[in-house]
């Protein structure tokens, strides 16, 4: 059974179609991208699945349940967890608090047998981050690359079955993006299914197993990365009518 | 050796600083005879729980309440009505006061609960100028601009009142610093910094924030009661923008978000109100304009100051943070 | 016909404050919970102008004593826009309780100075008319025509000028106000002169037919409050109608129901619309 099935999704704000018919199905245990130019709808779509933004019409099915209408949290807690576009850190906290917070989820909760449990499950996962050292640091000291490995953290504290990550490497350095890819792939190798929102083409193709294309709220194709990159409509998209040599190997 | 460990929450990562103000206070009657000061100090009690109570909303979501005084007056009324009208002990009355004004909150809280900034504000200013207005509306219950007197106190004994509302404030404080520090008081902050980040991390947000709103107002329904109770009336003062204001001030000029820095604030401030009655005609001017100047220069409290955070002595005297080493 | 004519010019007087209250937040981001302050001033100070340093001497140095007020006020708030405000200005909570302070002391400064029962401000014009068999004070009355011409005056301050296109930029598109060369601060400092005199305006004017009391800051905010919230914080235009809209709701309560029970329309107003609707009418939507 798919982990995720999405079909005929649409969202309109007023006369603008965000979203339109858009269908994806993701497998357990697969990495999917989720590409796109700027204001294709990418976002949208997934602030629409995690339910912070009602839908029009369709249906979005995560492991077997349909989940419309559900508020965030409760989504959260059936074991579906997202980050963010822009790093949204716990100002005003330590990172071993921020870390307590997704601990206090329902999920989390019933997935563990005593807060000791907790307290190890929680530095076990900032230690395998490699924020191991930043325990006990104020949130608004970290940069930018560390908060974004905080945010991936703190998405797994909720045992999630899926994570969707939109823009992972957005304003990174090209070290902190390798380094957010190896955590991927690992946690891909645990079980994890993730499904990637990214622009930056290069980094992503090396990631993911299969591809979908969005354009205008519509999805336009949807395969193997070396396959995307050759599609007609895919390049237009970006470009127009020029060419565009995408490295994948 | 269990009654230690059960004791442990309560003395771990507390304030010196807080327990020392605590204790100051409890043995200053038997050190001094003077009444007067003593009455003095009680009244900076009620307005510590005042402050405090404000706190644990405003400091740790950053959502304003302005109009706290819905609480306080609200509860003191209530608590007077039910002692003049229908001769309720007021062991009684003070509690089921509370209870309204917690219940209130749970209401405030939820019909608020989309609200934010300015929005949020104006909405509780709102429902305590209504509340205020109604006051006035039904003076034959509550005795319009006169208010409600003749009150009972608890008891004979002016020192042993001041230990009861002594115990009140330090009851209060403890349990708003304990649940502060815990999941309640982190997930506050986390909404503070971010409510949709918060949601994503699976937590019911709206739960945590109407409970916040509950909670404070039901300990500002106990310091309202309370105060009713001690000062043997209860007028529209209790229910004035005016009031909502000054626990504002006090608060946020002690250092919000930290419940000492409301405790330090109420009790310093509130002293130097009390000891301004020497020169009453100009009292409320010289306080006010006071209380404008301490907030101009340290808009962010006392307690808050960047050379306290940046000292781990003084973070430690100051808010009990200890790093484990 | 009384209705009409007391809730006109109800809805006069409360578009002068409420107008001034919604601009400084459009532009300024300043919740300004001193301008009631701003109109009880405007009162208080033609009084003390007139009777202190004109020495009441007729009808001339009583127009001139309100103008001078008019202009104070606007220049007090330039000030503390200036002092007090603008150090600390991106916390909101900051802003409120440091308006409201100065609004409670200011107060209590007036109180002391002249006494709880409040001071007598002679009439611009004296008399009364008679409008369709209905008895109306002039006073009352010339706050008509004077909102009449001040408003679009102010409207094309904003929309014709130099100086209030820039100040009408900030106020809807902040960003690009500032990417065009617009300085935030000094819109903001200009916005609050205005508004404060506008405020200062309403107060002078209506001062002689209403109390001049210390606690008559508090009303007038409350229903601008109330009117910014219905007309939607940003639409000058919903401003207007909304403070005509609450002017002949508050008559006609004070009609059909009580007179007391008026005071308590604005406060639910502002609750209800705040619960149901908070972009109010015709205001932005809420981020």
């Amino acid at each position: 059974m798919n982990v995720l099935e999405i079909s005929n999704l649409t969202k309109a704000f007023g006369g603008l179609k965000a979203l339109e018919r858009i269908s994806l199905s993701v497998q357990p245990g697969e990495i999917l991208g989720i590409i796109g130019p700027n204001g294709s709808g990418k976002t949208t779509l997934f602030n629409c699945i995690t339910g912070f933004l009602p839908f029009d019409s369709g249906s979005v099915i995560f492991d077997g349940q349909n989940i419309q209408g559900k508020r965030p949290h409760q989504i959260v807690n059936l074991g579906l967890t997202r980050t963010w576009q822009l790093v949204k850190p716990f100002f005003g906290m330590r990172v071993i608090e921020a870390m307590m917070v997704p601990s206090f989820s329902k999920r989390a909760r019933s997935s563990h047998f005593s807060k000791k449990d907790e307290k190890e499950n929680v530095t076990g996962i900032l230690r395998d981050m490699g924020l191991g050292e930043k325990l006990w640091q104020e949130v608004d000291n970290l940069s930018q690359g560390e908060l974004r490995l905080l945010d991936i953290s703190r998405a797994l504290v909720t045992c999630p079955k899926i994570l969707l990550l939109d823009e992972p490497f957005s304003g990174l350095s090209h070290k902190e993006t390798e380094n957010i890819s190896r955590v991927v792939r690992n946690l891909n190798s645990q079980g994890f299914t993730v499904v990637i929102i990214e622009h930056r083409l290069r980094e992503l193709m090396k990631l993911v197993q299969k591809v979908v294309v969005i354009n205008f709220g519509q999805k336009i194709a949807e395969g193997a990365p070396e396959q995307i990159v050759q599609e007609p409509e895919v390049i237009e998209a970006y470009l127009g009518k020029r060419r565009l040599k995408i490295g994948v190997a | 050796m269990n009654l230690l460990k059960r004791l442990a929450p309560f003395t771990q990562n507390q304030s010196p600083f807080g327990l020392l103000i605590l204790l100051a206070m409890a043995v200053y009657p038997p050190i001094s005879d003077n009444l007067f000061y003593i009455e003095i100090i009680k009244l900076a009690a009620i307005y510590a729980i005042f402050a405090m109570s404000w706190d644990i909303l405003t400091g740790y979501t950053h959502e304003v309440n302005f109009g706290f005084a819905f609480f306080i007056g609200g509860a003191g009324y209530l608590s007077g009505i039910l002692s003049s009208l229908l001769s309720v002990s007021l062991y009684l009355a003070i509690p089921i006061a509370a209870l309204a004004a917690g219940v209130s909150g749970i209401f405030i809280g939820y019909l608020t609960l989309r609200l934010k900034g300015p929005y949020f504000a104006m909405a509780t200013l709102a429902f305590a100028s209504i509340l205020y207005k109604l006051s006035f509306i039904f003076y034959e219950i509550t005795g319009g601009e006169e208010g409600i007197s003749g009150l009972d106190t608890f008891t004979d004994d002016p020192t042993k009142d001041f230990y009861v509302v002594w115990g009140a404030m330090v009851a209060i404080y403890f349990v708003l610093s304990l649940y502060a520090r815990s999941k309640h008081g982190i997930i506050l902050k986390a909404i503070r910094a971010d409510e949709d980040a918060t949601q994503s991390a699976g937590i019911n947000t709206a739960y945590y924030k109407i409970e916040a709103f509950a909670i404070s107002g039901f300990m500002a329904g106990i310091g309202g009661g309370v105060f009713t109770h001690s000062q043997m009336h209860i007028g529209p003062t209790m229910l004035s923008g005016y009031l909502s204001v000054i626990v504002v001030l006090l608060a946020m000029i002690g250092g919000m978000g930290t419940i000492v820095g409301p405790l330090l604030g109420a009790i310093c401030l509130s002293i130097v109100n009390e000891s301004l009655r020497i020169v009453e005609e100009y009292r409320i001017i010289i306080y006010t304009g006071l209380l404008i100047l301490f907030i101009y220069l340290a808009p962010d409290g006392l307690i808050n100051l960047k050379f306290i955070k940046g000292s781990r002595l003084l973070s430690f005297i100051f808010m009990g943070d200890r790093k484990p080493t | 016909m009384e209705i009409l004519i007391i809730g006109t010019v109800r809805g006069a007087l409360y578009s002068l404050i409420a107008v001034g209250f919604v601009l400084i937040f459009s532009v300024g981001g300043i919740l300004n919970l001193a301008h009631g302050t701003y109109y009880m001033l405007g009162a208080y100070l033609t009084y003390i102008f007139y009777t202190f340093v004109f020495g009441m001497g007729g009808i001339n140095l009583l127009l001139i004593s309100a103008i001078l007020s008019v202009l104070s006020v606007g220049i007090i708030a330039c000030l503390v826009y200036y002092i007090l405000l603008r150090p600390h200005i991106q916390s909101l909570l900051y802003v409120m309780v440091m308006t409201l302070a100065l609004a409670l002391f200011v107060g209590e400064v007036m109180s002391l100075l002249f006494g709880v029962s409040g001071t007598r401000v002679p009439s611009l014009i004296e008399g009364s008319m008679s409008i369709g068999g209905v008895k109306v004070i002039n006073q009352q009355l010339i706050l008509i025509p004077i909102t009449a011409l001040i408003l679009p005056a102010l409207w094309y301050f904003l929309k014709k000028t130099k100086m209030g296109q820039g100040v009408d930029a900030v106020a809807q598109q902040r960003t690009g106000a500032i990417l065009m060369g617009v300085s935030v601060e000094t819109a903001t400092l200009i916005t609050s002169g205005l508004s404060a005199s506008l405020a200062a305006l309403a107060g002078a004017l209506i001062a002689p037919v209403s109390s001049v009391v210390p606690e008559m800051w508090l009303f007038p905010l409350i229903k601008a409050f109330a009117i910014a919230i219905l007309g939607g914080i940003g639409s000058l235009a919903g401003s207007v109608i909304a403070s005509f809209v609450i002017g002949y709701a508050e008559i006609l309560g004070s009609f059909l129901i009580s007179e007391q029970l008026t005071e308590l329309v604005a406060l639910v107003v502002i609750i209800l619309v705040l619960v149901f609707k908070p972009s109010g009418i015709m205001g932005y939507k809420l981020r």
